[in-house]
């Protein structure tokens, strides 16, 4: 039990840079193989190396939730599943560990906290709240990863029960409409924030920018990204500053 | 207007370990805007500017959501050289120009991470014959290679951005108007505000939290209002 929780904790440790050799060809399967290659090692000799090569395979997910993968094949394995059905669990979990995590992560709990951050510098809190931002969205970040691991080990094959876990239900409920309301807060007092210096007709001018460059970007979906229209506005405000005497 | 040896060798560690954090290692979120500015704002004895091109970048990066392969640019750099360039100059004078040395540091960071991940495909297709043969020595060390490569590509985003912000540092003596370069920091918080809503109203789509997302921007504006 001791060395089952001792190589648990070394793929969780891997499981940090799980991302580190993200190419396009194999996605983040070399990351995988590397994260689970501790939790193979009890296997026999004739099915240790095989298993190592399958875990280093094409693999892409939500790098918080991909513990459920590794644990999850790593445990087939030992449970003695064929090559043919370690690989069909891996490619079933690609998709769900992809939109659950997104969903969850980059489109809930991330921009929440950040835009609770937002508010409180606004509101003048400072670095205390960059600080606690940290520490609050890490405490959900690294429970997410060791949960993920937990789980993937405990289910084996049949992990797809953990994905109907109640309280990843719950928070995919929550997370949407209060990372909704969070940045909604966000926007009007963070412009408010960034304009305090500036003279009157500039702050109009702020908002005539920000409203011209929504729609643009509402407009130019999926062409124009908002670092393309900071760019070209902020050539415009160089030659407008030029040209004007 | 040149900054002390050991806070450039600190600003480019910091840039360094900020970039590495992005996609590689570990993604505790120091890449965030938020967290980099302020940090960098503390090396350099100015966490004000540091929390100011932090919220900026932090707008443009809810544009950005991170799935599959997608590219993007890489704010994290970015917030770092941007608020080595605004510290030489406080209020309007440095946002502008240090948010346009960030949005061209972020541009040369995201290109620089497609690369990298084209060079990782060519050593990864070229390992196949070794990957396949699960020798866990080979796979770890192809792994730490690449982590390797990240550290390395990360520093030199960092250099490029704090070199473009000693470029543009003394442009804040005098070069720069007071008028052009409010011009420029109206540009730069316009777009990041429009970024910020657009990308965030994508995230929330035409569904029930619609109206959560509206009843937060009222609440903002009523608070903002008071605040006033």
């Amino acid at each position: 039990m001791a060395a089952v929780r001792f190589a648990l904790a070394r793929a969780l440790l891997r499981l940090f840079s799980v991302q580190g050799s993200y190419n396009y060809e194999r996605m983040m399967g070399v990351g995988v193989g590397v994260a689970e290659e501790p939790l193979l090692r009890d296997l026999a000799d004739g099915r240790y190396r095989p298993a190592v090569a399958r875990g280093a395979h094409f693999f892409n997910a939500h790098p918080y939730l991909v513990g459920l993968a590794v644990g999850a094949a790593a445990r087939a394995e030992h449970d003695g599943a064929g090559p043919d059905q370690v690989e069909r669990l891996r490619d079933a979990l690609c998709g769900p560990l992809g939109s659950l995590g997104d969903r969850l992560v980059w489109a809930g709990w991330l921009p929440f906290l950040s835009g609770l951050t937002l508010v409180a510098i606004a509101l003048g809190a400072g670095w205390v709240a960059v600080a606690a931002f940290l520490i609050v969205y890490n405490v959900g970040h690294v429970a997410l990863r060791w949960w993920a691991l937990q789980a993937g080990w405990a289910h084996g094959a049949q992990v797809g029960v953990a994905l109907h876990h109640p309280v990843l239900q719950k928070a995919g409920t929550l997370l949407g409409p209060a990372m909704a309301c969070a940045v909604g807060a966000a926007l009007p007092l963070t412009a408010t924030y960034l304009v305090a210096p500036f003279p009157a007709w500039a702050r109009l001018s702020v908002v005539v920018t920000a409203a011209l460059g929504y729609v643009a970007l509402r407009w130019r979906a999926g062409r124009l990204t908002g670092l393309q229209l900071a760019l070209a506005l902020a050539a415009g405000a160089l030659a407008a500053g030029w040209l004007w005497p | 207007m040149s900054l002390p040896v050991e806070i450039v060798v600190a600003l480019l560690v910091w840039g360094t370990l900020v970039g590495v954090d992005l996609v590689s290692l570990p993604q505790m979120m120091i890449a965030r805007p938020l967290v980099a500015g302020t940090v960098a704002g503390a090396i350099l004895g100015d966490i004000e500017t540091g929390l100011k091109l932090g919220v900026v970048f932090e707008l443009l990066q809810y544009d950005i959501l991170p799935v599959g392969s997608v590219r993007y640019p890489e704010y994290g750099p970015a917030t770092v050289a941007a608020v080595t360039t605004a510290h030489a100059s406080s209020g309007v004078l440095g946002l502008g120009l240090g948010a346009l040395v960030g949005l061209v540091t972020g541009l040369i960071g995201g290109i620089a991470i497609h690369l990298l991940r084209r060079v990782n495909s060519r050593v990864v297709h070229a390992a196949a014959a070794t990957l396949e043969s699960g020798d866990p020595r080979a796979l770890v060390r192809l792994h730490v290679g690449a982590l390797l490569r990240d550290g390395i590509r990360a520093a030199l985003v960092t250099a490029v951005g704090l070199g473009l912000a000693w470029i543009a540092r003394p442009l804040l003596a005098g070069v720069v108007s007071q008028r052009d370069a409010t011009l420029l920091a109206v540009a730069v918080v316009g777009s990041s505000l429009a970024a910020g809503a657009a990308g965030t109203l994508r995230l929330v789509g035409r569904g029930p939290n619609l109206a959560w997302f509206a009843a937060g921007l009222g609440g903002g504006i009523v608070v903002a209002a008071w605040l006033r």
